[in-house]
């Protein structure tokens, strides 16, 4: 196996879970999320003798990522609506346990969230340091964190009122 | 009621993962540089083999009047220059390493980029039209010395109504279609790049 395979299959067992939230956030949809998701390996792939270590890989995967969600909506005119609810669960199980309610729930009101706010709600809740979240999505580590703090309050009042529905 | 730190601890004991392997990546890669490779291969075939047809036409084929070879020249040209442009699309975007800048930029060059194809795919299909126009026009001349009247006027006829149709007909339709669907591909980038730069 080539190296350039050995490290293509590690990045790929590293991220690609996170990736898939990512992705998964920002449409609401999981076969878009999958999709996304293999075009994002793709571009990894292609672009990878191109990585300069000007930051780390994972950011720089996230930032393909995230352009690659964004030009989903160029392609698509799919919408994340309220029927994702019942779309994640009929992907997933027949007979959805409550954990998993809560779940497509929590998807379906990040699926209310504006666009960029899904994508950075996405990498807060992976876990994602803020300074790296701030290189990945090109916004000042300063503004983001007044950015961070608004969309948590709007995330959670969403999911609240839905829950209550 | 929930706050934010149950919803983060909700988040992590979700289900939902990808479905796709490594291998399907992989066979994904192959593919993809197979199916470009071969849609390249196609359209050089059948660009290569237009051009041949031509040159033996104007080869074979004694002409009496110099306006039938401008005719062929200029149709020709039209052809070439159809496919340099897609090739080199092909090649800005395979070689395009606007994917690795930050999303703002990234918005930017998507709306150019959309831009630039639609005016690609509109006026310059404008300009294709006109110069065939012209071919026709002037293969018509020679049409005019060397076939009986009527079969001149026919001739005449069924290229006029077949442009003023490709014209007002497809044409419109086409432009207005492809406008409408580039200027929503446009207002949406532009919201979210706003979305990006808002304090």
């Amino acid at each position: 196996m080539s190296n350039q395979r050995i490290l293509f299959q590690q990045l790929f067992d590293d991220n690609s879970k996170r990736v898939y939230h990512l992705c998964y956030g920002y449409t609401g949809d999981s076969d878009a999320a999958n999709d996304l998701m293999q075009e994002t390996f793709i571009k990894v792939w292609q672009h990878l003798d191109t990585f300069r270590n000007q930051s780390q890989l994972s950011t720089w995967i996230y930032r393909i990522a995230v352009n690659t969600c964004l030009s989903y909506l160029r392609t698509a005119k799919r919408r994340a609506t309220d029927e994702l609810n019942d779309h994640i669960i009929e992907n997933h199980t027949e007979e959805p346990s409550e954990k998993q309610e809560q779940v497509a729930l929590l998807y379906q009101s990040i699926a209310q969230l504006e666009e960029n706010e899904r994508i950075i709600i996405t990498m807060v809740l992976d876990e994602i340091p803020y300074p790296e979240i701030a290189e990945i999505s090109g916004i000042s580590e300063g503004n983001l964190r007044v950015k961070i703090h608004r969309i948590k309050h709007k995330l959670t009042e969403i999911y609240n009122r839905n829950e209550r529905v | 009621m929930k706050g934010f730190e149950d919803l983060q601890q909700l988040w992590h004991r979700q289900t939902p993962e990808p479905n796709v392997s490594f291998d399907t990546i992989l066979k994904r890669i192959k593919e993809s540089k197979g199916e470009l490779a071969k849609k390249l291969f196609w359209q050089s075939v059948v660009v290569a083999a237009a051009i041949i047809v031509l040159l033996l036409v104007w080869v074979a084929v004694s002409f009496s009047t110099w306006t039938t070879y401008l005719a062929l020249a200029l149709t020709m040209g039209c052809i070439c220059y159809f496919f340099v442009n897609q090739l080199a699309d092909y090649r800005r975007i395979s070689s395009s390493h606007s994917l690795l800048s930050k999303p703002q930029e990234y918005i930017v060059y998507l709306q150019e980029f959309k831009q630039k194809r639609n005016r690609f795919n509109t006026r310059n299909y404008m300009a294709y039209e006109i110069v065939l126009a012209v071919a026709f026009g002037l293969y018509a001349v020679e049409m005019y010395f060397s076939v009986p009247f009527w079969a001149f006027i026919t001739f005449l006829l069924v290229v006029v109504c077949w442009f003023l149709i490709c014209h007002f007909v497809f044409m419109k339709q086409y432009i207005k279609q492809e406008n409408a669907r580039i200027q929503e591909m446009i207002d949406n980038l532009g919201r979210i790049n706003k979305q990006f730069h808002e304090s």
